[in-house]
C-alpha cells in the first residue's frame, strides 16, 4: 500500500482511460455498431493494440527481458466467455470502458460498477461446485509448445490475419456514420 | 445519427498506444509486485467484491475473496479504476463531449425513455459480466487486449466467446438494424 503503488495505479488508470475516451472506444452506438457488425472502429483499434503489443511481448521475451504467463484452457473460459459477451451487449460497454464512461458523466455505468462487483461476489460464493465442473480439464495455454513448434509460426501467421481483417473492414466501413 | 469521428483519435493512434501502456506497464508490475503479469479491469473489480465479502466475517477464507483481497496487486489495480474515471473526465472534458445521461440515446430510440427498464437492463447485464470475467479470468482488457497478444489459448476461446454471445445479444436486443441494409 505504498505511494507509488497509488500513483502508479492512477496513472495506468488515467492514460488508459485517456486513449479510451479520446480514441471513442467508450461511445455505445460504437461498441453496439461492432457487436451488430456495422462499425468496425473499436475492432480496428483492438487488433492494431493486439498485434503490436504481440509482436513487442515476444521480442522482449526471446531477449530475456520478460515471462509471459500464459492463461489455461478451461470450460470456464468458454462458459464466461459466454456470460460476458451477452453482459457486455445487453450494457453496450466493458468493464474498461464503463468507468471511463463514469468520467464522461454516464450514470448507468455507476449502477453497472456495482453489478460487475456482484457478479464477482456471486462468482465467489458458487467457486465450490463450480470447480466442479467448469474449472476441470485445465490444459496449458501455450499453443507453441502443444503444436511443437516455434512461437514465431503462430505470430507472423497471427499478425497476417489480424492485419487483413483490419484491412477489411477499414475498407468496407465507413468510422463516421452510425446505423442507430 | 452521425458520429464525428474527425473529434475522435485514429484507431491506429489509440491501438498504437494502448499496446506501449500494456507493454511498459508489464515491467513497471514486475518491479513493484514481483509479478508476470499484464494490467488489468477485472481485478479492481475483484478488490470491491472482496471488500463487500470482507463485510462478512464467514467469507474471509473463500479464496476467490482471498485472492482478489489479499493479493499485493489488487490495490495497484483498484487504483487503476480510479484512475480510469479521471482519465474519462479529462478527455471528454477536453474535447467538450462530457455530456451526463441517465440512458444512452441510442437506447432511448429503441427501447423507450423508462429509466427503470433500462437499469434492470443494466443490472442484469453487468452481473452476467461481472460474473463471466471472473469464470473466465479476466475482461475485454485482459483477455483480448492481453491475453490474444500473448496467444494464450485460454484467453483465444474466452475472447471468441465474448463476440459469440456479444453479436446474438446485439441482434435479439436491434433486430432490425445491422444485417444487410
Amino acid at each position: 500500500m505504498t505511494p507509488i503503488n497509488i500513483l502508479f495505479g492512477l496513472a495506468v488508470g488515467f492514460i488508459f482511460g485517456y486513449i479510451l475516451t479520446r480514441t471513442g472506444i467508450t461511445k455505445y452506438p460504437r461498441v453496439m455498431g461492432m457487436l451488430l457488425l456495422k462499425d468496425f472502429k473499436i475492432l480496428k483499434f483492438m487488433l492494431t493494440a493486439v498485434t503490436s503489443s504481440m509482436i513487442l511481448f515476444y521480442l522482449l521475451g526471446d531477449m530475456g527481458m520478460l515471462t509471459l504467463t500464459l492463461k489455461t484452457l478451461d470450460w470456464g473460459k468458454l462458459v464466461g466467455g459466454l456470460s460476458f459477451g451477452t453482459g457486455m451487449a445487453i450494457l453496450g460497454y466493458c468493464p474498461g470502458t464503463m468507468i471511463a464512461r463514469i468520467g464522461e458523466g454516464k450514470r448507468d455505468a455507476i449502477l453497472a460498477l456495482f453489478g460487475t462487483a456482484l457478479g464477482i461476489f456471486i462468482y465467489a460464493l458458487l467457486i465450490k461446485p463450480l470447480k466442479g465442473f467448469m474449472l476441470t480439464g485445465e490444459m496449458t495455454g501455450d499453443m507453441s509448445v502443444l503444436l511443437g513448434i516455434n512461437h514465431w509460426f503462430l505470430i507472423i501467421p497471427a499478425a497476417v490475419v489480424f492485419t487483413g481483417i483490419i484491412y477489411f473492414v477499414n475498407k468496407k466501413f465507413s468510422d463516421d456514420t452510425t446505423i442507430f | 445519427m452521425h458520429i464525428d469521428n474527425s473529434k475522435e483519435w485514429h484507431w491506429f493512434k489509440g491501438g498504437i498506444f494502448v499496446s506501449l501502456l500494456s507493454v511498459v506497464t508489464y515491467f513497471i508490475f514486475a518491479a513493484l509486485a514481483g509479478r508476470n503479469y499484464p494490467f488489468g479491469i477485472t481485478a479492481g473489480f475483484g478488490y470491491l467484491a472482496a471488500a463487500f465479502g470482507g463485510l462478512f466475517g464467514a467469507l474471509n477464507d473463500n479464496p476467490v475473496i482471498k485472492r482478489f483481497g489479499e493479493k499485493p496487486d489488487a490495490f495497484i489495480e483498484f487504483f487503476i479504476l480510479v484512475g480510469l474515471v479521471i482519465g474519462g473526465y479529462t478527455a471528454s472534458k477536453l474535447t467538450q463531449t462530457f455530456s451526463p445521461e441517465n440512458i444512452p440515446a441510442a437506447w432511448e430510440k429503441h427501447h423507450g425513455k423508462s429509466v427503470v427498464k433500462r437499469y434492470l437492463f443494466v443490472l442484469a447485464g453487468s452481473i452476467l459480466l461481472g460474473f463471466g470475467a471472473a469464470l473466465s479470468g479476466g475482461c475485454t482488457t485482459g483477455n483480448i487486449l492481453q491475453g490474444w497478444a500473448h496467444l494464450s489459448l485460454g484467453s483465444i476461446v474466452a475472447g471468441a466467446s465474448f463476440f459469440v454471445s456479444g453479436i446474438i445479444t446485439a441482434k435479439l436486443l436491434y433486430p432490425n438494424l445491422g444485417g444487410k441494409k
